[in-house]
């Protein structure tokens, strides 16, 4: 290995990545509860799909914080044009008091969905709308759900 | 994270492949106009794709893109002499016009029509603004020509340059996504930088380092809105548009111009990364126009006579601890530019996505990725054509908007986001 190689050079290549330890990543403890009726035939879907450690609550009101928190690393609500705003926001509340981070996914034609989304942005620190239901089962894998 | 088959079909871009395929869907810059200043001056080499191409001004002027090698015996055209209408071989003289064909076998007798039966691959090449745009795709598929707004105001009013950036390109185009790490490596900017400072969105940037984040479908792409807190009932937004496949906007900072890049793939561990800055209406000033040549802003400082930059890996960068010690700069790299490519450039040359671990503030690389992917596989399966084709797609703006506290990013700053010839963006 030459000395004139500097350390960014000889370190960026394909072969040293290589050599990166490769140690298994756990995966997130995250709670998918739906905010409306739209949103839980949703997370009925998506809730068939094999997942880690996270579970799923079509019914925002038989999400019990107390308990379903304990062990979780983020919630993600999940909503159409009927969100519960109420409901999110207690969800969200309760995450804030344990350092929860509170994610929402508001699916609809943006327009339609606005109430929603206004709902959500007071407690949400990261919110998407999109029209593609794809994109639930697409953040759930990125975040390792 | 990203599934290990994802990440190869995003990020390779040869010929054959499906992303190499969405590639050639759009016009995308080639070279910078000033690497072709006048008709008959010598060839430039391209590549781009995984492809490797030969660029020429004829004597008549008009633009030609290539096959670098010379269908005879294979040398390149690069030593050529544009002579006419067209580039001739250094090494037995055949010539070739803009489009491939070739023109003259010197060998041949002067009545054969062995010449005729010769092209080599050519593509249009086209000057818009302070770029060389080309179109690899099939001639049936080609769009109209782009309608990004700093390409189209009066030459004064805009600068581009370009860096060479020895990564796959989907990382460094996520780079222009991720608005969350604008707060730390590129702090020391905001304060120091001539094209960023002064303006009062700095110190909504500089006092609330946990933003939020909201990401919204456009027609052509995304636009990812970061907020964080401003006066009494009210959000400071910045919002930063992303066009499919690579365009992006940076969100601006009071009267300073705008800028935004264009990251083209070179080849998979490769890409070039166009750098625009522009203002609606009014001239860049003499200031402005120097510190982006010196490579403040999101440009780089490059070496004389290349598009490397000076703080490249092969000098680690040029790295100063001592500044980073004392808060000039948080990484220790100077330029924002840079500051981005080192780090992307660690990663390696295609980063292993299936390491990853993000978050939820993440979720607009995530969207875009998930974009990117239903755009390859809607135009491989179906023959779809891909978001941001549709010129009407490149008429978006970034802006950086104070809004009450009720009211949603992307409708209440439609406007700000949308072009509007002779007025000024919105800025804060």
């Amino acid at each position: 290995m030459s000395d004139s190689i500097s350390s960014c050079a000889r370190a960026a290549t394909a072969e040293e990545a290589r050599y990166r330890i490769d140690r298994p990543i756990e995966g997130r403890s995250a709670r998918i509860i739906a905010l409306d009726d739209e949103a839980a035939e949703v997370v009925r879907r998506v809730a068939e799909m094999p997942w880690g450690r996270s579970r799923f609550f079509p019914n925002a009101d038989e999400f019990q914080p107390g308990a379903e928190l304990d062990d979780a690393d983020v919630a993600i609500l999940i909503a159409t044009s009927d969100a519960d705003g109420d409901a999110g926001g207690a969800i969200a509340r309760a995450c804030a008091e344990r350092g929860i981070m509170v994610a929402g996914l508001i699916l609809g034609e943006r327009l339609e969905v606005a109430d929603a989304v206004a709902a959500l942005r007071p407690y949400a620190r990261n919110l998407m709308v999109t029209e593609d239901e794809d994109d639930v089962a697409a953040v759930l894998t990125a975040l390792r759900a | 994270m990203l599934k290990a088959e994802v990440n190869e079909l995003l990020t390779r871009t040869g010929p054959g492949t499906a992303m190499g395929e969405l590639f050639r869907r759009y016009w995308l810059p080639a070279a910078l106009a000033e690497e072709l200043p006048e008709p008959g001056g010598p060839p430039v080499r391209v590549k781009i794709l995984g492809e490797r191409l030969i660029a020429f001004r004829s004597a008549e002027g008009e633009l030609g893109l290539i096959d670098e090698f010379c269908a005879h015996r294979g040398a390149s055209l690069w030593f050529g002499k544009v002579e006419g209408c067209g580039l001739r071989c250094a090494y037995h003289g055949w010539k070739y016009a803009t489009d491939g064909r070739c023109l003259e076998v010197p060998s041949e007798p002067e009545n054969s029509n062995f010449a005729s039966k010769v092209k080599l691959t050519g593509y249009p090449l086209v000057e818009l603004g302070d770029v060389l745009w080309t179109y690899l795709g099939e001639p049936d598929s080609r769009p109209p020509l782009p309608e990004f707004e700093w390409i189209h105001v009066p030459a004064d009013q805009a600068f581009t340059s370009k860096r060479w950036q020895e990564s796959n390109w989907l990382q460094a185009l996520e780079g222009g996504i991720d608005s969350s790490h604008v707060s730390w490596l590129h702090s020391g900017g905001l304060k120091n930088d001539p094209l960023f400072k002064g303006a009062k969105g700095n110190e909504y940037n500089l006092n609330d380092l946990r933003p939020f984040f909201e990401v919204a479908d456009a027609d052509g792409g995304l636009f990812v809105g970061a907020r964080r807190n401003a006066e009494d009932g009210k959000y400071y937004w910045r919002i930063t548009p992303y066009v499919l496949p690579s365009f992006t906007m940076v969100p601006p900072r009071g009267d300073h111009p705008v800028h935004g890049h264009f990251w083209v793939p070179i080849d998979d561990e490769n890409c070039w990364v166009y750098t625009f800055d522009y203002h609606p209406t009014r001239a860049l000033t003499p200031e402005e126009l120097q510190a982006m040549k010196d490579g403040y802003g999101v440009h780089s400082r490059n070496i004389p006579g290349t598009y490397r930059p000076a703080e490249n890996k092969d000098v680690d960068y040029l790295i100063d601890r001592a500044a980073q010690k004392r808060g000039e700069t948080f990484s220790g790299v100077r330029g924002i530019a840079q500051q981005d490519a080192s780090l992307q450039e660690s990663m390696g040359p295609i980063v292993d996505r299936t390491k990853e671990r993000l978050v939820s503030s993440d979720t607009g690389i995530i969207k875009a990725r998930q974009k990117l992917r239903k755009a390859v596989e809607a135009l491989r399966d179906e023959g779809v054509a891909p978001p941001g084709v549709d010129p009407a797609h490149h008429r978006v703006r970034s802006a950086a908007i104070v809004l009450p506290q009720a009211e949603s990013f992307i409708d209440s700053a439609r406007d700000a986001v949308a072009v509007r010839p002779g007025e000024r963006h919105v800025s804060v």
